[in-house]
Formats: structure tokens, sequence, C-alpha cells
């Protein structure tokens, strides 16, 4: 597929989601159902990749173009990804002196708490995948006791996971 | 607020975007605990970025990143953050992609994701709770709470889209100002 084809196709999914996968069915219905540029299998090939590995859930997308395009496609994607972060900028340019105003903290600060509970009812479904056996449970704990205590980074707490992973697959 | 530099920046944003894993939620709750520490952002400037974040098309944390990185250095940040917390995940990502089919096959492997993928559910958690804890003033804790359980119902009970529920948070924002 055509590189740039490929990243207004992606960037046309980007621009019109609000969170990492929120562009999955836009990406389904040009990529597998429209064009036939990918299979099925190879779209929860790259949602897998992109969630197993580090970085935002939206990363899928630089898998995508990668299964769609190579090297060049997975650029395309990269490109895609990023392009409507910048979108940003002149919002705060508008706002600038504004957002010193105390109802406009006030309002930031509430979609900042709303933030949290969100993040907590996104991890409720993962948790049933993910918290199937007694190690996996344990891992769960301390890994949640580590980062809400803020003492641990997270590195460790990923890297001492995979350490309880690798011993547990040789017990 | 100290100003560091741009390599020191994008060292950091590189560092967190190839070790914080469970999506942008997590990595925003470190960022901002390395921010703090550093000193590079205050919390009033930290609630801007997050809240006009969720509110930008695209994936919500590399629009935090452009916002936290225009505001410690302008635009040279704000490209520095979003290029070093995305080139290394990426390249990441192209290799998983191709590690994929074979992690499918290999019990060693699946064991070892099962293990990070429990505790990326632990550093959600741990990390939502730690963005609230961080926001509570002395004695000023209702709110903070208050709207986060609020948001968590909302959301897992009744459904909501998180841009509806952020559009509520900040109507309730809105109307119950700061004391």
């Amino acid at each position: 597929m055509n590189v740039i084809v490929l990243y207004l196709l992606l960037v046309k999914a980007t621009l019109t989601s609000f969170s990492g996968l929120a562009s999955l069915p836009m990406v389904r219905n040009d990529f597998v159902v429209r064009r036939h540029a990918l299979t099925d299998r190879q779209l929860n090939t790259a949602v897998a990749a992109g969630r197993i590995g580090p970085g935002p859930i939206g990363i899928y997308v630089v898998s995508v173009g990668y299964l769609a395009g190579g090297v060049p496609g997975a650029c395309a994607g990269w490109l895609a990804m990023i392009t409507p972060a910048f979108l940003i900028i002149p919002m705060l340019r508008f706002l600038g002196a504004r957002a010193e105003h105390p109802r406009a903290r006030a309002v930031a600060r509430a979609v900042l708490f709303a933030g949290a509970g969100l993040m907590a009812s996104a991890a409720v479904p993962l948790a049933r995948d993910a918290i199937t056996n007694p190690l996996a449970v344990g891992i769960f704990i301390a890994s949640f006791l580590l980062i809400a205590s803020a003492r641990v980074d997270s590195l460790w707490v990923m890297l001492g996971a995979a350490l309880a992973g690798l011993i547990a697959f040789q017990v | 607020m100290a100003r560091p530099r741009i390599a020191d920046l994008s060292s950091l944003f590189a560092r967190v975007g190839v070790t914080v894993f469970g999506g942008g939620d997590p990595t925003i709750a470190i960022l901002q605990r390395e921010f703090y520490r550093r000193d590079w952002l205050s919390p009033e400037k930290f609630a801007i970025a997050f809240g006009l974040a969720r509110l930008t098309p695209g994936t919500n944390v590399l629009a935090f990143c452009a916002a936290a990185g225009w505001y410690i250095l302008e635009l040279g940040g704000a490209l520095a953050a979003v290029l070093a917390i995305t080139i290394p995940a990426s390249v990441l990502v192209v290799w998983l992609t191709r590690a994929y089919d074979l992690t499918v096959h290999y019990r060693l492997a699946q064991s070892i994701a099962n293990a990070l993928l429990a505790a990326a559910v632990g550093t959600m958690i741990g990390a939502a709770l730690l963005l609230v804890r961080s926001q509570c003033k002395s004695g000023r804790w209702l709110k903070p709470v208050a709207i986060s359980i609020g948001a968590f119902l909302l959301a897992f009970l009744v459904k909501l889209t998180p841009l509806q529920v952020i559009g509520l948070a900040a109507v309730a924002g809105f109307f119950w100002p700061e004391s």
C-alpha cells in the first residue's frame, strides 16, 4: 500500500478518536473491510503487540502500518499517531493566562480526578484477563503497593514481574 | 521551576516510554511523579496539561507529553518529549509484531507476558491512587475522592464513554470551585 495513503487513512482514524483503541473500528473498516490490506488476524496481532509492549495503547497503529507497508508503513503509522498530539499547543497558547483563573483550574483538576477514576475502571476488564492464578494475584498486589507507595520505579516493578514469570515457569 | 537541558528531558521521556506498561494513564502518573521530584512542572500546569490532553484528538498521553514538554521547554520541549516517548516504543512494537506469533507458541514467553500483564494492572490501579493522593491538599480530600469515585462508577456501571465522563467532571469542577 502507498505510504502516503497509509498515513492519510491512519491519521483520519487517529484525528477522529479520543483514546488509544477508539480508532480501531475506523482502522478495521478501512484496512480490513474496504481495502483488504490486512486480515482480522493481522489486526488482532497489531492490537496484541501494542498491548503487551510498553507505551500508549494507541501505538498499535505503528504495528498496523508495519503489517500493511513494512518499515515505511511503520513510519507512516508512527507519524499518524503523533500528528494529533501537537494540536494541544495552540490550545495551550489560546488558554494561556485564562488557565490561571481559579475556575479554569478547578475544571482542570476535576478532569484530572475523573482521569484517575477512568484509569481504575479501565483496569477492571484487564484484571479479569490477567489475574487468573495465585501468582498473578501476588504480582498484582505487590505492583499496586510498590507503585502506590511511590517508592519504586515502575521499571523495577516490571522487571520483578518478568522475573517472577520466569521463575514460575521453571518451577 | 527548574529548567532542564533538552537531553535530560528527552532521556526521561524515552526511559518512561519503554518501561511503563499498561497504556497512557500509568505513563502520565509516572511522569507526574518524575516532574514533581525534579521540580520541572507545577501541579497547576500538570492539571491543565492533563485536562486539555483529554480533550485533544488522538492518543491522550502523547498530547499530554506535548503539553508538558511545551510548559517545560517550549516548542523544542514539546517535540523532544513526543519524539522521545514514541520512537523507542515504536521500534519495540514493530519487533513485538514480528515476535508475536512466536510468543503464542512458547509457554515461557506466555508465562512472562502473563506476569507483566498482572503487574500492569497493579501499576494502573496504584497509579490512579497516586494521582488522586498527590492532588489532595491538607484536609481537602472530599472533591478529589468524590469526583474520582464518581467517574469510576459512571464509566464502569453506567457505561458512559470517557469523553462523557470527562465532560461531566468538567461541569462538576466548574460549579464546585476550589476553596
